[in-house]
């Protein structure tokens, strides 16, 4: 099912074993298991409901899953805080992009992982200027540009948002990016800029899992393509040996062919 | 590309917003056009001896003003100072009056101070009970305390050491005044230069982000209440130096005159934002209105009618800057920011 088969040449970063999570009598994720190879970019589709949005709460220490396994480069890992995830490597870009407009971009991209100084030896306090001179490097690095540093986020645009939430990832020594609907509400010229840094994130090694209900973004975008349907893995497919209608059955029908 | 941000976050030197401090400086614009208003009305008003009366007078709630900053930045609010002050400023009156040791009073006075903060700031970030509610109770339920410790008696005559504190002066300067000043500078510094201070704009701001980004919340809110509990402790001691007495009725109704300075100050009563130096400009504000007030011979009565009104009109104006009313709102769309390729801005 995992479609492992033709990666042999590939490591494996992340791997998910028979996941379950039930809402009452829900089984929200339904043994669903697959691999997460180095550098690729993995989309996951299906219908609302189909149970992609609890599998990465699962995977982000969000919502932790009822049983099943994860490892993460063949260790195997306990995600239940977002803590644990942060610890496994493993960044997720929520929804709402997790982002507090009233602190400004280092502040926010360094929020929980504070870097202080000692004032008098002793006193901790706040290491603004490391914390700003980072975000600098950080943004060049990725090729980022952000012109105002020191607004409040709540003045930025919808795509500069988006690049202070994946900032706030990058900072890590992260090996897995999971993206909910990262392109939802943005301008094509700014879908654009997310798209490029996402082929940026891959060349650096990062694996990136992106949910998306725009099919289009996910063919130009990903690797391979998982598709969910009430709770099931239904199958995952390279993108370069599938078409949309195979994918939209797959959605659709819930079956591989 | 690269350089170009490097340039622009050159540009940008300090961390603050900017717009925070015009506004400062227009709250600063405010208090001298009053203080001329106040001076034509009145002449004695511009004595030194009226300007040190009512830096004194502003001293006590800069100092419980400062931490309601946190509070109501951390998205909360806090009822129960003034019942809080009364009751630590009754007990440990009473222990002194007792023979205890003046020292040993006043930390015992702090302990009991952060304690009942504790136990606010637990009901309102475990027990879930929201800050309106948790801390209404407590503003009752301490001032009954405060009424049955004292039994409604009025205490007097505090050691000349304590009475330094509130009456002393140093170089001319009252020492609640310098207090006050070297409590507002702690205050700034523990609001945008600490770690405690970003985690309280952060869960007054987005509490489910900050809680996702590791900070830890209910920890934070409940020191936050204690912070409150220790900082209006100190306005309480200083207060009583100054009158050297208390009773279980002092204090009354304080709450709504510093969260009014703090909201004057332009901080968010919905959370997030908030300046300490815009607080000490409103406890400033406050009092200069009072005591002009108080001046001209406008009745008691007629002051909590004006006092009142500011209130409201503050909150009127936080939510207009917020853009809260949904059809001013409109009339105020921000210029969108710039978000094409080519940012050739960047002195911004």
């Amino acid at each position: 099912m995992s479609g492992g088969g033709t990666q042999v040449a590939t490591t494996k970063v992340m791997r998910v074993v028979d996941l379950d999570k039930s809402y009452g009598g829900l089984r929200a994720v339904d043994s669903v298991s697959f691999d997460v190879y180095r550098g690729e970019i993995l989309a996951l589709v299906g219908d609302n409901g189909a149970g992609k949005s609890t599998l990465v709460k699962a995977l982000a220490g969000a919502q932790p899953p009822d049983s099943g396994r994860i490892e993460i480069e063949g260790r195997p890992v306990q995600l239940r805080t977002p803590r644990d995830a942060d610890a496994a490597g493993i960044g997720c870009l929520h929804q709402g992009l997790g982002l507090v407009d009233a602190l400004n971009v280092p502040e926010n991209v360094f929020l929980g992982r504070e870097l202080q100084t000692k004032i008098l030896g002793f006193i901790p306090q706040l290491d603004h200027r490391r914390m700003r001179e980072r975000t600098i490097e950080l943004l060049e690095r990725f090729g980022i540009n952000l012109p105002r540093l020191n607004d409040a986020v709540v003045r930025l645009s919808g795509g500069q948002r988006q690049t202070v939430a994946i900032s706030r990832l990058l900072l890590q020594d992260v090996r897995v990016v999971i993206m909910d609907e990262p392109m939802a509400a943005l301008g094509v010229e700014e879908g654009r800029r997310v798209l490029d840094l996402v082929a940026n994130m891959r060349a650096r090694g990062i694996s990136v899992i992106v949910i998306s209900h725009n099919l289009e973004h996910v063919f130009q975008l990903a690797d391979r393509i998982a598709v969910m349907k009430n709770g099931r893995l239904v199958g995952i497919v390279e993108t370069a040996s599938t078409t949309r209608d195979a994918v939209v059955r797959m959605i659709t029908f819930g079956q591989l062919h | 590309m690269p350089s170009q941000t490097a340039i622009a976050a050159a540009n940008n030197i300090g961390h603050a917003d900017r717009r925070w401090i015009f506004e400062g400086l227009g709250l600063t614009a405010v208090i001298v056009v009053l203080a001329v208003i106040f001076t034509l009305i009145n002449p004695r008003f511009a004595t030194v001896a009226n300007f040190t009366n009512i830096l004194t007078q502003a001293s006590f709630f800069i100092i419980i003003a400062v931490g309601m900053t946190f509070v109501i930045t951390s998205a909360g609010i806090d009822l129960s100072v003034g019942s809080l002050l009364a009751l630590v400023t009754v007990i440990g009156f009473g222990f002194i009056k007792g023979g205890m040791h003046p020292a040993l009073a006043v930390a015992l006075m702090f302990a009991l101070g952060g304690f009942i903060g504790g136990l606010t700031g637990m009901l309102i970030a475990f027990v879930k009970i929201p800050p309106f509610i948790a801390t209404l109770g407590m503003m009752v339920g301490l001032r009954g305390l405060a009424l049955v410790h004292s039994a409604g008696n009025m205490l007097f005559g505090l050691p000349p050491s304590l009475t330094w504190l509130g009456q002393g002066s140093i170089a001319g300067m009252p020492v609640p005044v310098i207090i006050a000043l070297l409590f507002a500078l702690f205050g700034a510094w523990l609001f945008t230069h600490t770690k405690f201070g970003l985690h309280v704009r952060a869960i007054g701001g987005n509490r489910e982000a900050a809680r996702l980004a590791g900070v830890p919340v209910n920890f934070v809110e409940v020191m936050v209440y204690v912070l409150m509990g220790l900082v209006t402790t100190l306005g309480g001691l200083i207060m009583i130096a100054r009158i050297d007495s208390t009773q279980a009725t002092i204090a009354t109704g304080m709450e709504i005159h510093v969260i009014a300075a703090v909201i004057i100050g332009g901080t968010s009563l919905f959370g997030g934002r908030g300046t300490i130096y815009g607080t000490v400009l409103g406890a400033l504000l406050l009092s200069m209105m009072t005591n002009a007030l108080v001046i001209a011979g406008v009745d008691f009565f007629w002051q909590l009618v004006v006092m009142g009104a500011i209130v409201l009109i503050a909150v009127a104006i936080n939510n207009l800057r917020e853009r809260r009313i949904p059809t001013l709102a409109l009339l105020w769309r921000r210029q969108p920011t710039g978000g094409g390729v080519n940012n050739s801005n960047p002195g911004g």
